[in-house]
C-alpha cells in the first residue's frame, strides 16, 4: 500500500520533469523558428525589464547598504575598512546582485506569467490560439523565456551598480572613507578575478551566468504552472504560489551548483 | 387532505421516475406537466416547421453533398469513459446539432474534430482526411480551415476587438494591413456590430452577447469551411439567444459553411439544425433531422425533450 504510493508519487514527479524539459527544449527550439514574435518579445522585455527595475533598484541600493554596514563592524575591530569596497563588490557581483534579482523578478514576474498564462487557460483562451492554428508555447512561452534570458542579467548589472553604490553611501558617510578610494578598491576587486578573452572580467562571467540560468528557470517555471492551470481562479491562485515557491527554491539551489561549477572553472 | 399525507404523498412522488407517476395523484404542478408537455412538443413542432423554412441548405440537394466531417466509432476515456462507439457525420453545409444532459462530453466531441483530443478508438475525417494520427502542426494547418466559437468567447483579453478579430489573418494570410481592416469590418458587420464604435474596444468592455458577435467574428475571419460552436447561446437573455441564433442561420445561409453546434438551448437547436444528434450514455442516441426528432417515440427522447 505504502509502496504504491510512493511508486505513485514518483511517476507523478518523473511525469512533471518530462513535461517540464518538453516544454523548455520546445520554447527554446521556437526562437530560431520562424514566424517570429517580435512585438511579443518586446513588450515581455518592456513587462519584464523595465517593470521590475524598481524593486530591482530599491532591493539592490538596501542591500549594499546592509552588507558595508555589518561588514563595516568586522572590518573595524580588524582595522581593514579599507578593503570594503572589494568585499561589497564581490559579494554583489558574483553572489548577492544575480540571486537578489532573481528572487526579486520570481516574486514579481514569475507569478505574473504564471497568473495571466492561468487566466488564458481558465477562460479557453490558450484553446482558442490553438483553434486559430497558433502554437500556444510559440506564441506566449517563447517570448517570455527569451525576454527573461535578455533581462535578468540587464537587471542584474544594474542590482550591482546600485549595490555598490549603496555600499559607497555607507563607507562615504558611516567610515568616513573617501569615495575614490572605496572605487579604486571595488576595481581591484573586480579585476583581480582574472580575464575571460583577454578583456572581460571573471567576475563578471560569473555574475552574468547566473541571471542567464535564473531568468530561464523564472519564466519556464511561471509558464508550466500556467498553462497547466485548472480549476478556475482557485487554479490561477495555485499556478501563480507554485510558481514562486519553485523559482525561489530552483534559484538557491540551481545557485549552489553553479557556484561550485564557476569557481572551478574561473579560479585564479 | 391533512398537511401531513400532503407531505407523505409529495415524497413518495419525489422518488419515483416520472413514468411511473399518477397524475392524478400528483400535486398541482406536476399534474400540470403533462399540459406543459404537450404545449412543448406543440411549440417544437411549430419550430422545426419554422426552422424548416428558415434552413439554409436545399433539401432536394442534400443528399449529393460531400461529408466534410465525419466522426466514426469514437471512444475515449480519461479516468473513466466519456465517448463510446459514437459516430455521425455532417455534410456540406448542414449544421449538425450536439445536444444532451450536462457532462455528457458533448464538448468534448468538439475537441476530437478540432484534434485538441484524439481518441483512443476509431476515426475523425475532416474533408475524407483522416486527422486522428497528424502531427501537432499538421493539425495546425487542418484547424485552419476550422472557425469557433467557444462558450466564454475566449477572446484576446490582452488585444483590441479589432486585434482579436484580425489575429487569424494575420497568422495564416499576407494580406496588407488596408485588407486586413476591409476584412475585419466586413466580419463585424456580418455579426451586426458597427465597426467603428467597438473596433478599439476592449472585450472587458463588450457585452456577453457582443462578445459571443465578435468570436463568431473571429471565427469567420479566415473563410473556414467549417464552423463549429460550443453553448453558443449559454447565459445569454432571450432576446440575445434569438440574434444569436439568428446568425448562426444567416451564416448557413449565406455562407454555406458546415457547423457542428454544441448546445443545451433545444428551442435554438430546432431553429438552427439540419440534424441533430442527441448524446446520452456515452452514445449517440439519436441521430436524425428535427422532423425525426419531434416524431420519435422514444421514451428517452421524449423525456429529455420534456426537460425543456
Amino acid at each position: 500500500m505504502i509502496l504504491d504510493g510512493v511508486n505513485d508519487a514518483a511517476k507523478r514527479v518523473v511525469y512533471s520533469l518530462q513535461e517540464f524539459f518538453t516544454l523548455a527544449g520546445k520554447a527554446l527550439g521556437f526562437i530560431f523558428v520562424k514566424p517570429f514574435y517580435t512585438a511579443d518579445l518586446f513588450q515581455q522585455m518592456d513587462v519584464i525589464g523595465v517593470g521590475s527595475l524598481g524593486i530591482v533598484l530599491l532591493t539592490g541600493f538596501f542591500t549594499g547598504m546592509v552588507l558595508a554596514l555589518q561588514s563595516s563592524v568586522t572590518l573595524a575591530a580588524l582595522g581593514m575598512t579599507d578593503i570594503i569596497g572589494k568585499l561589497i563588490a564581490g559579494s554583489m557581483v558574483r553572489e548577492l546582485g544575480p540571486v537578489l534579482a532573481g528572487l526579486m523578478v520570481a516574486g514579481r514576474v514569475g507569478s505574473g506569467i504564471a497568473a495571466q498564462l492561468g487566466s488564458m487557460r481558465v477562460t479557453e483562451q490558450i484553446d482558442a490560439l490553438n483553434t486559430l492554428g497558433t502554437d500556444p508555447i510559440k506564441k506566449l512561452v517563447t517570448p517570455r523565456v527569451l525576454a527573461s534570458l535578455i533581462m535578468l542579467p540587464v537587471l542584474t548589472i544594474i542590482n550591482d551598480f546600485v549595490g555598490i553604490v549603496g555600499g559607497n553611501v555607507i563607507a562615504k558617510f558611516y567610515l568616513g572613507q573617501p569615495s575614490g578610494m572605496y572605487w579604486r578598491s571595488v576595481f581591484e576587486q573586480v579585476l583581480s578575478g582574472g580575464f575571460t578573452l583577454h578583456y572581460i572580467p571573471n567576475d563578471f562571467i560569473q555574475g552574468l551566468i547566473k541571471p542567464f540560468v535564473f531568468g530561464g528557470i523564472i519564466s519556464l517555471a511561471g509558464c508550466y504552472h500556467g498553462l497547466k492551470t485548472s480549476g478556475g481562479t482557485e487554479g490561477v491562485g495555485l499556478a501563480t504560489t507554485r510558481t514562486v515557491v519553485m523559482a525561489s527554491i530552483l534559484i538557491l539551489v540551481v545557485d549552489y551548483f553553479l557556484t561550485q561549477i564557476l569557481l572551478a572553472l574561473f579560479s585564479p | 387532505m391533512s398537511d401531513d399525507e400532503d407531505d407523505r404523498r409529495k415524497k413518495s412522488d419525489e422518488r419515483r421516475h416520472p413514468s411511473e407517476k399518477d397524475d392524478t395523484a400528483m400535486p398541482r404542478r406536476a399534474r400540470d406537466s403533462g399540459r406543459v408537455r404537450a404545449a412543448i412538443r406543440t411549440e417544437l413542432e411549430e419550430v422545426a416547421e419554422d426552422a424548416a423554412d428558415q434552413k439554409p441548405v436545399e433539401k432536394k440537394g442534400r443528399h449529393a453533398a460531400p461529408t466534410v466531417i465525419s466522426l466514426e466509432n469514437i471512444s475515449l476515456a480519461f479516468d473513466e469513459p466519456i465517448l463510446e462507439n459514437v459516430s455521425f457525420a455532417a455534410k456540406e453545409g448542414e449544421t449538425v446539432v450536439v445536444v444532451g444532459e450536462s457532462g455528457t462530453g458533448k464538448s468534448t466531441i468538439l475537441k476530437l474534430i478540432l484534434r485538441l483530443l484524439v481518441p483512443e478508438q476509431g476515426r475523425v475525417s475532416i474533408d475524407g482526411e483522416d486527422i486522428t494520427h497528424l502531427t501537432f502542426d499538421d493539425a495546425l494547418k487542418v484547424r485552419q480551415k476550422m472557425g469557433m466559437v467557444f462558450q466564454g468567447a475566449a477572446l484576446f483579453d490582452s488585444m483590441t476587438v479589432y486585434e482579436n478579430v484580425a489575429y487569424p489573418l494575420r497568422e495564416h494570410t499576407t494580406l496588407t494591413d488596408s485588407e486586413i481592416e476591409a476584412r475585419v469590418r466586413e466580419k463585424l458587420e456580418f455579426v451586426d456590430l458597427e465597426p467603428e464604435k467597438v473596433m478599439d474596444q476592449m472585450p472587458s468592455e463588450l457585452s456577453g452577447g457582443m462578445k459571443k458577435r465578435v468570436g463568431i467574428a473571429r471565427g469567420l475571419a479566415n473563410n473556414p469551411e467549417i464552423m463549429l460552436y460550443d453553448e453558443p447561446t449559454s447565459g445569454l437573455d432571450p432576446l440575445t439567444t434569438a440574434t444569436i441564433t439568428y446568425l448562426i442561420i444567416k451564416l448557413q445561409r449565406e455562407l454555406k459553411v458546415t457547423s457542428v453546434v454544441v448546445s443545451h438551448d433545444i428551442r435554438s437547436a430546432f431553429r438552427m439544425a439540419s440534424k441533430i444528434a442527441l448524446l446520452a450514455n456515452k452514445r449517440i442516441g439519436f441521430f436524425g433531422t428535427p422532423e425525426e426528432m419531434t416524431g420519435s417515440d422514444d421514451p428517452y427522447l421524449r423525456e429529455f425533450l420534456g426537460g425543456f
